[in-house]
């Protein structure tokens, strides 16, 4: 009786599993749709957020500016005018209204190059990484304290005052040293240079110095 | 939560290990259901057998709805997974050439080579004859290049291209795989049966 059951309902088989088919797809239609939060979770941003690898100091970029690092690209995300006014080497103006444009995704959305963001602060480049973290955009670094503290750092370093450490002194020096790669010029920078020109013929000099002696001498004779 | 792999769940190194093992599961069942038979495969196109059409059919709406579910459970995030890129005309071509050697050799490529693993010689003849095609292929590589690499639509799929919505989609899809295997089945009653091992 039970086998007799079980063969009526197993000889429609493939018309049931046809209709559970049918009714899960359908089922996929008839689902309650809900807006899907699109880009990285907020965990992962948050720990981009926190990570020390956010910000990309002055001194850092500066060093990577002179010795032609090929592995990153500046982005000015000022406005137009000021980017024209003054900008870091072979930066890329996208101005923070134009993030998202068709021209500007291709520098952004990429993985071969870091993208280190800059402004006059580091406010908008801030939101510009916050903007392009939120999309899924990959490598993205912040520089810290943006053009003003380039130029208090790197463009006009501070001298530093005679009781501080030799450390000081040293990063100083190559502030300043940088600096002169982006065409600062220092008074004391002549100087050197003046007294790097007088070395030079000096061999001469003392020749001729030396012929001077000698010549009273002769004079004498 | 998903897909494993991307998000590091499971980790890349397990990559090769993972493909060997869904090979060998691919390859064993392809051959326990009697695919690695060039007269299964042919009977698709003669009629006698429609088991390749079913097959594949059912697997791929059973894999799309179980993805979305998953999608839409959380489980699985759609836009992580890999699409193919589009060559247009290259799969165009492509489709043709591998539909008539579908045809008229009785394998895909898949259960060629299960069956040479179960001795069949027309299965060697077969996995020759690619070889021949590999290096007549290799050997014009720049005469075919500007159709291999042109045409080139990105990883585009039908839902984003043509702005359908996904869940009628799969819901038509499966429609239309009931109907295809009712059809069939209605075909293979009509069409002489043909015996074979």
């Amino acid at each position: 009786m039970d086998k007799k059951k079980i063969a009526r309902v197993t000889s429609f088989r493939y018309q049931i599993l046809a209709l559970i088919f049918i009714l899960l797809a359908g089922g996929l239609v008839l689902l309650p749709k809900y807006q899907k939060q699109e880009g990285i979770k907020s965990e992962a941003l948050l720990s981009h957020a926190t990570s020390p690898e956010r910000y990309i100091s002055t001194d850092q970029i500066a060093n990577k500016i002179i010795n032609k690092d090929p592995s990153f690209i500046l982005i000015d995300v000022r406005e137009e005018e000021s980017f024209k006014n003054y900008s870091l080497p072979n930066a890329i103006n996208i101005p923070l209204a134009k993030l998202f444009d068709e021209e500007s995704l291709p520098y952004l959305n990429q993985s071969q190059f870091d993208v280190v963001f800059f402004s006059n602060d580091h406010f908008y480049a801030d939101q510009a990484w916050m903007l392009c973290n939120r999309r899924g955009f990959k490598n993205l670094r912040v520089l810290n304290g943006g053009l003003n503290t380039w130029f208090t750092t790197i463009i006009n370093p501070e001298k530093p005052s005679q009781d501080m450490p030799a450390e000081a002194f040293e990063l100083y020096a190559t502030r300043k040293a940088s600096s002169m790669y982006f065409g600062v010029f220092y008074p004391d920078q002549q100087a050197v240079a003046e007294e790097s020109i007088s070395n030079t013929p000096a061999p001469k000099k003392v020749i001729t110095v030396q012929k001077k002696k000698k010549k009273p001498v002769e004079g004498g004779c | 939560m998903g897909p494993l792999i991307p998000n590091g769940l499971i980790p890349m190194e397990w990559d090769s290990i993972i493909a060997i093992i869904i090979g060998i599961a691919f390859g064993f069942v392809l051959e326990a259901s009697g695919f690695s038979s060039s007269r299964k495969l042919a009977g698709v196109f003669y009629g006698y057998d429609f088991a390749v059409l079913k097959v594949f059919f059912t697997a791929a709406a059973v894999s799309v709805i179980g993805i979305y579910y998953m999608d839409y459970l959380g489980y699985l995030d759609i836009n992580q997974l890999y699409v193919h890129p589009t060559y247009l005309w290259a799969a165009i071509i492509g489709g043709i050439i591998m539909g008539i050697g579908f045809v008229a050799g009785g394998f895909c490529p898949g259960t060629s080579l299960c069956a040479v693993a179960i001795g069949k010689l027309d299965a060697w003849v077969y996995v020759g004859g690619i070889m021949i095609g590999v290096f007549v292929f290799s050997e014009l590589y720049s005469f075919f290049e500007p159709i291999y690499n042109g045409y080139f639509l990105g990883n585009i799929t039908l839902v984003d291209s043509f702005g359908w919505n996904p869940y009628w989609v799969i819901f038509i899809f499966s429609i239309i795989a009931i109907v295809a295997f009712v059809v069939s089945d209605v075909v293979r009653k009509k069409v002489k049966k043909v015996f074979y091992s």
